[in-house]
């Protein structure tokens, strides 16, 4: 315990300094204002706003990320209550009940409640990180590769469970990913695979680049062939702070929602994406009167709220103890890590404390921030939600291209953003999801490496999967998940999840 | 977005392809399969002991290759989706959005023909009128104005303050201006023409807009 509150100290320290504070009030800011526009989700807004941080030192960048997350994130939430656009998947849920509260004129108390409760979640969110963060840094010591690529398998076992729709297409974007993975040269035989002689694809391809031209390009092509009605609230926004019967209603979902989301985020395999759906479907299940969600029911955007943002922050714990990321977003923050020469894992608490605590400390300050900014600027928020796609696209499209050129200087960069786009674009059409695709080129090379380390370890016995404990019983959850999946009947309740 | 329309049935079979869209991702994932082992026919598979460069993405490729048969099995076994709508227009201007901001920022030669770099100067205009032309709802005026604002804000932003290391301008543009001129001055007086330029189209047009944007808003649509 007085370790924990050295080490929160210290990281309070570094966050508070004021160019540190100044970071990450701009990257909430920047983050929140792409982030609010339709169309626009955290990984492709931090994609895009990576450059901005080129310049800054270290523990400076990774907090002005961490804060462009954060603000992308909520955003998110404000697009989803005020015109029923779900940036990303974990904000579906809070547009159901949060546009039909903006519908009746409480735009205003369901977009206080969020930032409330977020910031609550986020308060929860960063002690668990704090206190969690030494013991499970420390189980990372006794992984070896073979448990570390059992841990890598059952992660994505865990994408695939929790992705949307079919769960053969689901398989076959992990394996897609993985395998766009090994594009490049082999690290063990220095020979290329794949490049189709290309000397750029040397290295592989780089994922920021994959990142945005998914989830950049190929969203605005989308968007473009959906001419859909994009219904602003035309009602007033009312007033912003929930009273005592709003207060009454809310604190228990939002509770629940932090403790529902704070566990599920830390599950490898993106399982942030679950908190908000378990947590709706809990709220409904405990109301008095089911029939009132969907309608506009304070504890609807309460309780998911708070899972999601629990649920974002606690996503950072895979990655800064076992260097392991959990999401499409976390393997960005990989990337800006390694630009900045950090390679994440257990090793950053031990060599770098004052970056690994600090960050930990200005998620803290982040959460703060949000509150303040977003609660006197909804109506700057509205007004930027109002200008028509058609000036929208071609804005994000231009930052897209500088964004992804000023990272590596290279115009191929900003070609293969529109390849991988239009190879995006037609797996949406063909009703892929793209999100497991990211997640298996991300843990793909770290897998390749792992895999091969643990077969040199046991002379090329597969067994040794099996045979050691903890990879065994990685491996056996990952199984059992899969199986319960494939199950007929979970499989329709699953799919009853995802729709409602 | 995508999730919110579950209400529409899946069509009852039509001929013997009763789920098109299952039809066209299998062969997109046996194509993609077959692409992968073509590319690796060459390297070394290995064993297990010592891996060879080949391993696993072939293994991959059988996997992917599977999982596309599947599909396309299931294609004509069970009912599904149809295919969604498609539109030539939206990826056709946008990938040209992207190939002429790619091929303008820096200058890139195809062979004998050589397109000198014209910085963000150029690519960014380019990016946004062309690109801007993906929707049918386009209007080259809002265009025009979007990108003589946006430019030079990113040229300042990204150029001047964060000093990022991209072309802003062609070298040629520097002789236009007084020799002792720095980089920094030239980029920011150029900024300001534009943003100068800007203002003037969005002035000396106004009086047309009024007309056209007001039956447009109403549509409500994006």
């Amino acid at each position: 315990m007085g370790d924990l509150v050295s080490n929160l100290s210290l990281g309070f320290g570094v966050a508070l300094s004021l160019q540190n504070l100044g970071l990450a009030f701009l990257g909430c800011l920047v983050g929140t204002l792409i982030g609010v526009l339709p169309g626009v989700g955290p990984i492709a807004t931090i994609a895009m706003l990576l450059p901005i941080t080129f310049g800054l030192d270290p523990v400076g960048a990774l907090i002005m990320l961490a804060g462009i997350y954060y603000g992308a994130q909520y955003g998110g939430s404000t697009t989803a209550i005020l015109v029923n656009i779900p940036g990303e998947a974990t904000s579906v849920v809070t547009a159901l009940d949060g546009h039909e509260m903006a519908k009746q004129g409480r735009a205003g108390v369901a977009l206080g409640i969020a930032a409330i409760g977020s910031f609550f979640a986020g308060t929860v969110a960063t002690l668990v990180i704090a206190a969690l963060g030494a013991p499970l840094t420390g189980l990372a010591l006794i992984f070896g590769p073979t448990e570390y690529f059992s841990l890598m398998v059952m992660g994505l076992v865990f994408a695939v469970v929790l992705a949307r729709g079919s769960i053969l297409k689901a398989v076959a974007m992990i394996l897609v990913g993985v395998l766009l993975s090994t594009v490049g040269t082999d690290l063990e035989t220095g020979e290329e695979r794949m490049t189709f002689g290309l000397p750029f694809l040397a290295d592989g391809i780089d994922f920021a680049v994959l990142a945005m031209g998914i989830f950049g390009i190929a969203e605005i092509m989308r968007n473009l062939d959906h001419t859909e009605h994009r219904d602003v609230v035309r009602q007033a926004i009312g007033r912003l702070l929930p009273n005592k019967e709003d207060f009454k209603q809310s604190y228990k979902p939002v509770l629940r929602g932090t403790f529902i989301g704070a566990v599920l985020g830390i599950l490898p395999g993106n399982g942030a994406v679950l908190g908000p759906f378990a947590t709706y479907t809990l709220e409904k299940k405990l109301a008095k009167d089911p029939r009132r969600f969907g309608r506009g029911a304070i504890e609807g955007v309460a309780g998911p709220e708070s899972a999601n943002n629990a649920g974002a922050q606690t996503s950072f714990i895979p990655l800064l103890t076992l260097g392991i990321p959990p999401n499409a977003v976390m393997a960005l923050m990989v990337g800006a890590m390694t630009i900045h020469g950090i390679i994440p894992g257990p090793q950053v608490m031990t060599k770098n404390p004052t970056l690994f605590w600090g960050m930990i400390a200005s998620m803290w300050v982040g959460n703060l921030m949000l509150l303040v900014i977003n609660l006197p600027m909804i109506g700057l928020w509205v007004r930027l939600l109002k200008v028509p796609y058609r000036l929208l696209f071609p804005a994000i499209l231009m930052f897209c291209c500088i964004g992804i050129y000023s990272i590596n200087s290279l115009p191929t960069d900003v070609m293969f953003i529109g390849l991988f786009g239009l190879c995006g674009y037609m797996l949406i059409k063909f009703g892929f999801e793209p999100a497991p695709m990211l997640l298996g080129f991300v843990l793909g090379r770290l897998m390749e490496e792992n895999l091969r380390r643990a077969l040199i370890i046991s002379r090329g016995s597969l067994e040794t999967f099996i045979e050691r404990p903890i990879s065994a019983g990685l491996l056996a959850v990952a199984a059992i998940l899969l199986v319960i999946a494939l199950l007929p009947s979970i499989r329709k309740g699953r799919d009853e999840v995802f729709t409602e | 977005m995508s999730v919110l329309h579950e209400g529409s049935e899946p069509p009852r079979h039509r001929g013997t392809v009763r789920a098109p869209q299952s039809l066209a991702g299998g062969l997109f994932l046996i194509a993609l399969a077959a692409l992968a082992l073509w590319l690796t026919r060459d390297l070394s598979q290995g064993t297990l002991n010592a891996m060879g460069p080949a391993m696993l993405p072939r293994w991959l490729a059988v996997g992917v290759g599977l999982s596309g048969l599947a599909l396309l099995a299931f294609a004509f076994l069970k009912d599904g989706d149809r295919l969604e709508r498609w539109s030539l227009r939206g990826p056709v201007f946008v990938i040209g959005a992207i190939l002429a901001f790619a091929v303008t920022i820096r200058g890139y030669a195809f062979g004998p023909l050589v397109i000198p770099g014209l910085g963000m100067l150029v690519a960014g205009p380019l990016a946004i009128i062309l690109g801007g032309f993906a929707t049918p709802e386009a209007r080259l005026r809002d265009l025009v104005i979007l990108a003589l604002s946006l430019t030079p804000f990113c040229m300042v932003l990204f150029g001047d303050l964060l000093n990022l290391p991209i072309p802003v301008f062609p070298q040629a543009l520097t002789g236009l201006f007084p020799a002792d001129w720095s980089q920094k001055a030239v980029l920011r007086a150029t900024a300001a023409i534009m943003a100068v330029a800007a203002v003037l189209v969005f002035l000396t047009t106004r009086g047309r807009r009024r007309a056209s944007i007001d039956i447009a808003d109403h549509s409500g649509r994006i």
